[in-house]
């Protein structure tokens, strides 16, 4: 157990922003302390012929740009409708946020 | 010299105007590669043509080559000029994604700008005009920009457009002022837009009623004008939206929008752009997700001293890592981000100014 933690070491991410040999994916995941290699290393396993044409994509700058990483699209990226309306039945999670008005009741 | 490091090369069509200004504003030519090498249709698309059409009649001096297969181009920089121009933009883009870049230089122009769109004013994926009217230009006024405004003389939906739009920018500064912004916005009121064109001015009051309807959890007033246009002035095609902006005493503004489409109900369109801004503000520290490039462009183009502003962790996405790895590239500077000590995950970005200076305003 110890050893996983200790390989989960805390990243600094004003320094793995400008590593450009991470993809900005993987330092947001790493600065979370989502990936470990371990998993990435499944991935390479799991998919060997039937992802061949995506992986080879994926390597290139052009791949299909979406909106999590270009900045072209103006409007950032929310969950969907259903998400949303879940989890903001309520704004009381970000009732401090609020000045003005008082609660009526 | 060795031809590598005449210009600052990147790669792909990602953040394409944002390369193209900050290459402008740095006075360092870039050169592109590699645009849509892979895609059915390679090279540029006709808006970023006409983007760069656009950058080369607002500056002087700027030289475009475009390789034959349309896949790389150079662009060296000339000096902003400014002036009165027209701009026909074409369908596949609104004038939002024309419009946007502007700010970044109208301020630190020779002449004051003057321009003139024309084309489709609102869409799904860029900025509207009122997300920039009641977004972005306060941010710049924030940044000692006061005089900027964004007329709308006619709307024009998409897919056929018709729109007019006169952006005018009459403040022209030396640079930025440096900002210190630490605190979080605190939302006194949320006020909106709900705009159509040549539908039936009923659809703009539900969308209002399936934003009030959310919003009634916040605890702040609501305030959403109804826009209906008519006749001449309403373009082409029939269209509706809604531009929410939740905004402070202080003059920071986070806001949301969005269109409907053929077939949407207004109600859902009016309540989900009131859930985008509650998780807007929910993510946001004291600016939204797509205000942060023109906040941290500004902040870098400044004096030489350290600004600073607020962020939150999920403000940091793979676009804000994309955006400054491109200002690294151009300009050669690294901001830090600082942990708040105040039980939140919150960062404070410190940014240190190049110490830009306009061109056009050498002090005597």
């Amino acid at each position: 157990l110890n050893g996983t933690k200790n390989k989960r070491r805390k990243w600094d991410i004003s320094k793995l922003i400008y590593m450009d040999n991470i993809a900005p994916a993987d330092a947001i995941k790493r600065w979370n302390g989502e990936a470990d290699e371990t998993e990435v290393e499944e991935d390479l396993e799991d998919d060997e012929d039937t992802e061949f044409f995506t992986q080879k994509t994926n390597t290139t700058p052009n791949k299909a740009v979406t909106y999590h990483d270009d900045l072209e699209r103006f409007i950032p990226y929310f969950d969907t409708f259903n998400d949303l309306v879940e989890r903001w039945s309520t704004a009381d999670s970000i009732k401090d946020r609020f000045v003005g008005k008082p609660s009526l009741n | 010299m060795s031809s590598s490091s005449r210009y600052v090369t990147f790669e792909g069509s990602r953040n394409f105007r944002l390369r193209v200004v900050m290459a402008t504003l740095s006075g360092k030519a870039i050169k592109i590669e590699k645009i849509r090498s892979d895609d059915l249709n390679p090279g540029l698309k006709d808006y970023e043509v006409s983007f760069l059409r656009l950058m080369e009649a607002v500056t002087n001096g700027s030289s475009i080559e475009i390789s034959y297969t349309g896949t790389t181009v150079i662009f060296r920089p000339g000096i902003i000029t400014g002036g009165s121009y027209t701009h026909q933009c074409p369908n596949s883009k609104p004038v939002g994604y024309f419009a946007e870049p502007m700010l970044y230089l109208a301020p630190f122009s020779k002449k004051k700008f003057s321009i003139l769109f024309r084309g489709i004013t609102s869409s799904h994926n860029d900025a509207g005009i009122d997300a920039i009217k009641w977004g972005l230009m306060p941010i710049m006024e924030k940044f000692g920009v006061r005089e900027c405004a964004l007329h709308t003389l006619k709307r024009g939906s998409p897919p056929l457009g018709g729109g007019e739009v006169h952006l005018v920018v009459d403040s022209l500064i030396a640079q930025p002022i440096t900002m210190h912004a630490l605190d979080k916005t605190m939302i006194s009121s949320i006020r909106g837009v709900s705009y159509s064109t040549r539908v039936s001015p009923s659809l703009v009051n539900r969308m209002i009623d399936g934003a009030k309807k959310v919003l009634k959890s916040a605890s702040c007033e609501v305030n959403i004008t109804a826009d209906v246009w008519r006749g001449e002035n309403s373009g082409k095609s029939p269209g509706w939206g809604l531009t929410l902006v939740a905004e402070n005493k202080q003059g920071w503004r986070i806001f949301s929008e969005a269109i409907g489409d053929a077939g949407d109900v207004p109600e859902d369109i009016g309540a989900s752009v009131a859930y985008h801004l509650l998780e807007e503000i929910s993510k946001s520290g004291v600016v939204g997700r797509n205000q942060l490039p023109l906040t941290i462009l500004y902040m870098i183009i400044g004096k030489e001293d350290i600004g600073r502003l607020r962020i939150t962790k999920d403000q940091i996405d793979e676009r804000f890592v994309w955006l400054l790895r491109d200002i690294k590239k151009v300009f050669g500077t690294e901001i830090l981000l600082k942990p708040v000590d105040d039980n939140t995950t919150d960062l404070i970005a410190t940014i240190k100014g190049i110490g830009f200076t306009n061109t056009n305003k050498k002090i005597a």
